[in-house]
């Protein structure tokens, strides 16, 4: 139904040498070819430090959760630098225990973790 | 805290509230928002109606995905009971599938995950944001996940 469907947009920037991948909508398991696949474009691009910036997003399952484990990953593997940032308490509090946080650093805005990459 | 449904009777009330979901990813969504407005008027906080919405979506999600083993006739009930300052929210499948009960006392293992295997976080989740959970047999012979939230 169409009030239900899933409406998620991923987009990519940069900031220097910083690239930020935009996530609105839903981390459900919707979300899963999107956002590997903006995460992939980045890679092969070059990124070596990036942010999910989850600003425009209210609602992350679990199935979104191992979504960004697998990205979490692929980061380890790439040698690649991950920070995350617009998280609401909720979530923020759901990474740290889950883990993910010490993984990639949580910050509350995308200003925060772009500035904390750039001058890492 | 806000109290709109503050009269005795009201507050007191064990008439149910019933939705009966397709059993479709996403609507999940439209029983943690109905769980989430109830919630809001008992007078929940935001933090622990934040985890009711987690909660929730996790069961029904849940109950979706292996309860009904994905099969899209299929559908899912929720019943929301308040009694008192409690909040109980029934989330039951038609078992074409069962869950293991006992899934998600332990917390999922994040090194396994990291390794790429497939940990599932739902069951933990659910525990970690209600004061009760029980997994039961529902009335119609299906699974049950009974989660319980109390002021």
């Amino acid at each position: 139904m169409a009030f239900l469907d899933d409406s998620l947009e991923v987009t990519s920037r940069r900031h220097g040498n910083v690239t930020v991948i935009d996530i609105k909508g839903d981390v459900t398991t919707f979300a899963d070819a999107k956002i590997t696949e903006a995460y992939n474009a980045a890679t092969d691009a070059g990124a070596q430090k990036l942010v999910l910036n989850f600003h425009h997003s209210n609602y992350i399952n679990s199935a979104g959760i191992a979504i960004l484990i697998r990205i979490v990953t692929s980061c380890g593997r790439h040698g690649q630098k991950l920070a995350m940032s617009g998280l609401n308490e909720h979530f923020q509090k759901i990474f740290r225990m889950v883990g993910l946080s010490q993984y990639a650093d949580i910050h509350e805005t995308e200003e925060q973790a772009v500035a904390a990459l750039s001058s890492s | 805290m806000r109290r709109p449904w503050s009269s005795k009777r009201a507050r007191t009330s064990e008439q149910p509230i019933e939705l009966r979901l397709p059993s479709r990813l996403g609507y999940e969504k439209v029983a943690m928002d109905t769980a989430a407005v109830i919630a809001e008027r008992m007078g929940f906080d935001q933090e622990r109606i934040a985890g009711l919405r987690t909660a929730v979506s996790e069961a029904v999600t849940n109950a979706i995905e292996h309860g009904n083993n994905g099969l899209r006739n299929a559908e899912v009930h929720v019943v929301m009971t308040i009694h008192g300052d409690t909040l109980t929210v029934c989330v039951r499948d038609q078992n074409y599938h069962q869950f293991d009960r006992s899934y998600g006392i332990q917390r999922p293992d994040l090194q396994r995950a990291l390794r790429g295997e497939d940990v599932g976080w739902g069951m933990w989740l659910i525990r970690q944001f209600v004061d009760e959970v029980e997994f039961t047999g529902a009335p119609n012979g299906g699974n049950e996940v009974r989660m319980v939230l109390r002021a």
